[in-house]
Parts: C-alpha cells; sequence; structure tokens
C-alpha cells in the first residue's frame, strides 16, 4: 500500500492542496496567476512519478501547455491593466556585462548539455541561453528562439516518418529525433520567465 | 468491451496511439468539422447599438487584425475539438481539452474590452488552475493499469480506474475544456463575436459529451 509511489502522490497531493488554498486566499491577479504557476508544477511532478520512459514523453507537453497558457494569461494581464514596456536595460550590473565568466559559464552549460542530450541535455543548454542572455542582452529576442524552435520540430516530427516508413535508416531517425528534442526543450527552458510584453510588440 | 459510443466503425493506428471512430464519436466529429467549416466560410457581423429614445444607431468598429485573430483562434478551436472526439489516448485527450481551454480564451480575450478581457482572464486563471486534476488524473491511470489507450482500457479486465481518478479527470475537463458560462455570456452580451463565438459553446458541449462517453468506457 504504502510504496514510493503513494508516499510521492501524497506528498505531491499536500502540495496541491497548499497551493490551491493559498489561491483561495489571495485576490490580487497577478499574485494568483504566480501562484497558479507555482500549481502547474505538481501537475508535472505527478507525471514525472510515473518513473517511466512514458513520463518523459509526457512531460514535455504537459509543460508545453502549461508555459502557453501562462503566457497568454500574462499576455491578456498586460492588455487588461494597459501596461507598457518601460525600458529597463537588463540586469545593468557592469561586472556582469564586462566579464567573461557568463559566456564561459554558458559555454560549459551548452556543451555538457550536448554531451547529455536528449531531454536534460535541452533543459541544460535552455539554462545555458538564459544565462547568457540575461546577463548581456537587455531585450528579450523571440524571433531566433522562435525560428530554432520550429526547425527543432520539423526535424522531429522527419524523425518520426523515417522511424515509420524507412525503419532502415533508423540511425538517422535517433540522431534526427535526439537533435530536435534538444533544440525543442532548450527553446522552451528559454521561454520560461518571459512576459511577452517586450519590444517586439 | 463495454460499448456507451457503438461498435467501433474505423480504426487508424499511430503506433500505440489509435484513433478510432464509434457512431457516437463520428457524430461529434462531423458536427465540429461542420462548425469548423462555417467559422472559415461565414462573414463576421457587426454589433449595432440603438440609441435609446431615438432612430440614431451606432456600428462598433472592430479591426480587421482582430477579427482575424480571433477567426485562427475559433478554427484552431474546432481542430482542437474534432481531436478530442476521436482520440483513443487518455493523454492525448487531456492535451486536446487543453487546448480547446487555450483557444477558447484566445476567442474571448481577443476583444479589446476590459470587462471582456476580464473575465477571458478569470477563466484563464481556471483553465490553467484544471491541468492539474486533468494531468494528474491521466498520470495515475497510466500508473494504476499500465496504459494510456482507451481501447485497452474499455477491457473489464484491464479496467480498473478508480473512481477518485475519473472524478479528477472530470474536474479538469469541467475546468479546462468546458467555458464557464461567465466567459460566454461577457462575449455574448458585451462584445460583437458571431460567428466566432459559437465555437466557445460548441466546442464545450462536445468535449463534455466525450468525457462523459470516456469515464462510462473505462
Amino acid at each position: 500500500m504504502w510504496n514510493e509511489y503513494s508516499v510521492g502522490l501524497g506528498l505531491v497531493m499536500v502540495s496541491a492542496a497548499i497551493g490551491f488554498a493559498v489561491l483561495a486566499r489571495e485576490k490580487d491577479d497577478l499574485h494568483r496567476l504566480l501562484i497558479i504557476d507555482l500549481i502547474e508544477i505538481p501537475s508535472l511532478a505527478i507525471i514525472a512519478l510515473l518513473g517511466t520512459d512514458l513520463a518523459e514523453a509526457l512531460i514535455l507537453p504537459g509543460l508545453v501547455v502549461g508555459i502557453a497558457e501562462l503566457l497568454a494569461l500574462s499576455h491578456i494581464y498586460l492588455a487588461k491593466e494597459e501596461l507598457h514596456s518601460q525600458p529597463v536595460r537588463g540586469l545593468n550590473i557592469e561586472v556582469i556585462r564586462l566579464a567573461h565568466a557568463p559566456a564561459i559559464i554558458s559555454a560549459l552549460l551548452v556543451g555538457y548539455g550536448i554531451i547529455l542530450s536528449g531531454f536534460t541535455g535541452g533543459a541544460l543548454i535552455g539554462l545555458g541561453a538564459i544565462f547568457y542572455v540575461i546577463s548581456r542582452e537587455p531585450e528579450e529576442k523571440f524571433e531566433l528562439v522562435e525560428m530554432a524552435s520550429g526547425i527543432a520540430w520539423a526535424a522531429w516530427i522527419a524523425a518520426f516518418f523515417i522511424f515509420m516508413f524507412f525503419p532502415q535508416y533508423w540511425y538517422a531517425g535517433v540522431m534526427g529525433a535526439a537533435l530536435g528534442i534538444l533544440l525543442k526543450v532548450s527553446a522552451k527552458m528559454s521561454l520560461m520567465g518571459s512576459m511577452w510584453g517586450g519590444a517586439n510588440d | 468491451m463495454i460499448e456507451i459510443g457503438g461498435k467501433p466503425i474505423f480504426f487508424l493506428p499511430f503506433g500505440d496511439i489509435v484513433i478510432y471512430f464509434t457512431p457516437f464519436t463520428l457524430t461529434l466529429f462531423l458536427l465540429a468539422l461542420v462548425f469548423t467549416v462555417l467559422v472559415i466560410a461565414s462573414r463576421p457581423e457587426r454589433q449595432i447599438d440603438v440609441v435609446f429614445g431615438g432612430d440614431a444607431y451606432l456600428t462598433k468598429d472592430i479591426s480587421l487584425k482582430e477579427m482575424r485573430f480571433r477567426r485562427f483562434m475559433a478554427i484552431a478551436c474546432g481542430l482542437a475539438s474534432m481531436g478530442a472526439m476521436v482520440t483513443g489516448d487518455l493523454f492525448d485527450f487531456a492535451l486536446f481539452a487543453s487546448l480547446v481551454g487555450i483557444t477558447n480564451v484566445g476567442i474571448v480575450a481577443a476583444v479589446k474590452n476590459r470587462h471582456v478581457q476580464n473575465a477571458a482572464f478569470q477563466y484563464g486563471l481556471v483553465a490553467m488552475a484544471a491541468t492539474l486534476p486533468l494531468f494528474a488524473g491521466a498520470a495515475i491511470t497510466a500508473s494504476t493499469t499500465g496504459t494510456l489507450s482507451i481501447l485497452q482500457l474499455a477491457i473489464p479486465a484491464v479496467s480498473g480506474v478508480p473512481l477518485a481518478v475519473k472524478g479528477l479527470i472530470i474536474l479538469g475537463v469541467m475546468g479546462e475544456g468546458m467555458a464557464p458560462f461567465y466567459a460566454a455570456k461577457a462575449e455574448m452580451f458585451r462584445a460583437p463575436g458571431a460567428p466566432y463565438v459559437i465555437m466557445c459553446s460548441l466546442s464545450s458541449l462536445l468535449i463534455f459529451l466525450r468525457v462523459i462517453e470516456i469515464v462510462m468506457t473505462v
């Protein structure tokens, strides 16, 4: 009865219940949005508790749905409250902007991510990209991320077609899918925490 | 196999994800298809406010950009509903339901009106919160029965989805895929919406019928 799965499920459910209890008390719209984003994490955790390859395949769509809804809602919030972007010059800390450390750390993360490959590697590369961008670039550039994500998606789908129709070329399929999911997850990760209210509108 | 929706007519396997049509889901699928075609073909109406006590009337001016966005969202909503009707995989169904939720929020939120956007934001919060029970229901189904395929789950020997999990799925779909009345109402009364607002109500109805079928089957 009380195996690891049940204990984990119980813990996640308790944390979700805490989240919903906080949500019921909160009145401010922005805070409610942030709390709900926090509640998404238990839902990913429940999927992760499956602990199989299937879980890894299911977390990605779950994460995408969560991020898509968060982006849409934050956009509605900006329109609703009539908030406009103010020129913020990034993390304008001279030491960070001029030092080599962010570039080196990002390069290490990206390099290690490429070695790991697949889902985990994509997450690491995304982390490296976010770190580099927030320490160097004052603005968010979504066109590049969108393009990389689109190409990665196309590569992923092409790899699946190879698996289905030309099984003898499975190695090309594996490589295409691995590269695709690597870029895809890194693009997804680098979208986290952005509000889409920037200079791109 | 318990056949609430009738005997499956046609199977379309994609690996282990099998799309199947029963008379029930085929009807719902065709309904969604017809309405999507209607949305593509129809011309949006302009809402007219009559000035009280006089002959004058006001036409609300809606930009082409807004209309394009709403049409895109309505078509996406129709496609997502079609997918949710015929999919044979519980997790896919959850994904399609959340896609319907996102597009419904988009249809409502495109209106440049503070009240409508407030309603859309509240609906969006509900939809986002509902992803927890929805995905939890699908994931716990996979962990208790070992499969997500509705066709597999319909076999009584495999089936054993706990009642609480069915409840979680219904709760999730209620929040996610079914537009609450206040969202649709804000749209109908305050904003020029036809024919795109139809998609909100239609997708809610279809998702409701399908989730009942799924919960009775598994």
